[in-house]
């Protein structure tokens, strides 16, 4: 193992709701060019932890550290345009853009987008930048099997298409990191693979992965490392497989494992 | 007949003008904002009061100056985005849907109150008068041409605003404004800052009104309490949706629909004896069934926003994903 500084180092995270601390002394971290498992039961504090990462909440202690930059108390879309990227539980398409549209949008250029620039600025050059990002859009979806879906509303899509068109975009934002919010809702078995597989491809292309998500087998299948909540706490560390013998573990959420299985296609 | 025909022409390319901004607002960001037709009305009244000069007491109001009306039209426009700004921070910062509408309808009429019982500001109820054809001693226009003239100018300045808007619709900036009113959540993580989005939008749509503002005030000749109320803003509402909200061709036919042909033809309505006002009071009736009857059986409207279509056939002509 080499000494890489982590993607993402989250220390003493805390956050109250009224007298419920829903995120309480959370601390973890996310190595780079990894994907890291976070679980735990409902109400562990797991979507919580990723609004107060993420900006959407504010958090009353802690710090987070993204690639050595703190990030509490900035807002979401600052976050963001400094590489770290989450989806969310429900997918979050634009439903009345096209499928096209929302991979497009995923990228955020300022020098294209302030309203003189893309306004009033050179036509030209505004052209250029539009073709090369609508190719890069174009392979995406093709990667994605969406082409031919491609001028379609988002929100005429099916659940398992919504989730692809949300990996699409992370495809087309090339963050340094993402959160994904339970990417498995309602997905079935081979469109999990699919995921599985583009999740190895976030990797390839730089980005590390954090996954939260109840599917223990997809976890087992995709994680490096997994990180396990109860009640607002980290209670363990390790890789998947370690946590299986850990009491602390089972008591709070694992039970009896269920076992993976490739889905037969 | 002409003569007519000049009115109703002018007054739908002065309400297009309207209806254009406010579907920035509306039709793009996704705000129902209600405070809309007061920047109609401080556009109004900021032309007169920069363009009428002085009149002798009782009137009173402020700056009276006597600008050529081009410089009135662009200051006018310039104080309408003004109090949009002051607005819009307050309104736009946390506040989303029936609570921004809710804002928006309190500070519009605070202004009309304002207006109307603060008397030194614009002549109180009794408002301002007296803008008699603008431009036209300057350009040597006779009075009797100048409404042809007028109506020129009042479709001149539709059509610019409705090519910059086409622009902006088309633009990566349109597109953005589009996910706010998608998925405003969705937006922000991807790097979209919603406030000051929103708040260029809102700047956006209000100084189009105040413009429509000052080429209103220039058709009335004056402009007083009883020429707008707030709800003003309802009707621009009724014409946007019946035409297509976001798309500004459909924006303009709706404009034609709603306060053109509904608002004129009822005119052509015999008089019923004994009850003046009945045929008076059919339009907003009209306007209402036909606001009800398109939320129920069309809501996207006559001309639904068009999407982008992607001309470029992909590699692979395969069927859609599971």
């Amino acid at each position: 193992m080499t000494e890489t500084p982590p993607a993402l180092d989250v220390r003493g995270l805390t956050k109250l709701f009224g007298g419920l601390r829903a995120v309480d002394d959370c601390s973890f971290t996310a190595p780079k060019g990894k994907v890291t498992g976070l679980i735990g039961p409902n109400g562990a504090g797991k979507s919580t932890a990723i609004d107060l990462i993420s900006g959407f909440k504010l958090p009353d202690a802690g710090t987070v550290l993204f690639e050595g930059k703190a990030l509490e108390g900035l807002p979401p879309h600052r976050i963001s345009r400094l590489g770290l990227i989450r989806t969310f539980q429900t997918p979050r398409e634009w439903p009345g853009l096209t499928v096209l549209e929302n991979v497009v949008l995923a990228r955020w250029d300022e020098a294209r987008e302030t309203f003189w620039r893309s306004v009033l600025g050179l036509k030209q050059a505004q052209r250029e930048a539009t073709v090369v990002e609508l190719a890069g859009a174009r392979e995406i979806l093709e990667e994605f099997g969406l082409s031919a879906l491609r001028n379609e509303r988002a929100g005429n899509l099916s659940g398992g298409q919504k989730r692809l068109v949300e990996f699409a975009r992370i495809r087309m934002a090339q963050p340094q990191l993402v959160i994904l919010d339970e990417p498995m809702g309602g997905v079935n078995p081979v469109l999990g693979e699919r995921m599985a597989l583009a999740i190895q491809g976030f990797i390839t292309a730089g980005t590390s992965v954090i996954v939260v998500e109840h599917n223990l087998p997809f976890i087992e299948r995709v994680t490096d490392h997994v990180v396990v909540m109860s009640q607002g706490s980290v209670i363990a560390t390790g890789p998947f497989e370690s946590l299986r013998s850990n009491q602390a573990v089972i008591d709070a959420y694992l039970g009896e494992m269920p076992t993976y299985e490739q889905p037969s296609a | 007949m002409t003569q007519y025909l000049v009115t109703v022409l002018t007054e739908g390319a002065i309400f297009g003008i309207m209806a254009l901004g406010l579907n920035v607002i509306w039709g793009w960001s996704g705000d129902f904002d209600l405070a809309y037709y007061g920047y109609v009305a401080l556009g109004a009244y900021m032309t007169l009061a920069l363009t009428i000069g002085r009149h002798p007491a009782p009137e009173r109001y402020i700056l009276g100056l006597q600008l050529p009306y081009l410089v009135a039209i662009v200051l006018a426009v310039a104080s309408a985005m003004l109090l949009a700004l002051v607005i819009g921070l307050i309104a736009l910062r946390h506040l989303r849907g029936i609570y921004f509408s809710i804002v928006t309808l309190g500070g519009v009429y605070v202004l009309y109150a304002m207006v109307g019982q603060f008397v030194p500001l614009f002549n109180g109820y009794q408002g301002l008068a007296g803008l008699i054809n603008p431009m036209g001693d300057a350009l040597g226009i006779d009075f009797n041409s100048y409404q042809y003239f007028f109506l020129g100018f009042a479709i001149g300045v539709l059509l610019l605003v409705y090519l910059f808007l086409s622009r902006v619709s088309s633009s990566r900036f349109g597109l953005a404004l589009r996910s706010l009113r998608e998925d405003e959540r969705a937006a922000a993580a991807f790097g979209r800052d919603i406030y000051r989005l929103k708040l260029k939008a809102y700047l956006l749509g209000a100084g189009i009104g105040g413009l429509a503002g000052a080429l209103f005030a220039a058709y009335l000749t004056a402009f007083n309490t009883s020429a707008w109320t707030p709800l003003e803003t309802v009707v621009l509402y009724a014409a946007i949706l019946v035409g297509g909200r976001g798309n500004i061709r459909g924006v303009v036919l709706g404009v034609l629909i709603v306060f053109v042909l509904i608002e004129e033809s009822t005119r052509f309505l015999p008089d019923i004896p004994g009850h003046p006002n009945v045929v008076l009071q059919l339009r907003p009736i009209v306007i209402g069934a036909a606001l009800i009857l398109f939320l129920r059986f069309r809501p996207q409207g006559l001309l639904p926003e068009r999407r982008y279509v992607d001309p470029i056939q992909p590699k692979t002509a395969q069927g859609p994903a599971t």
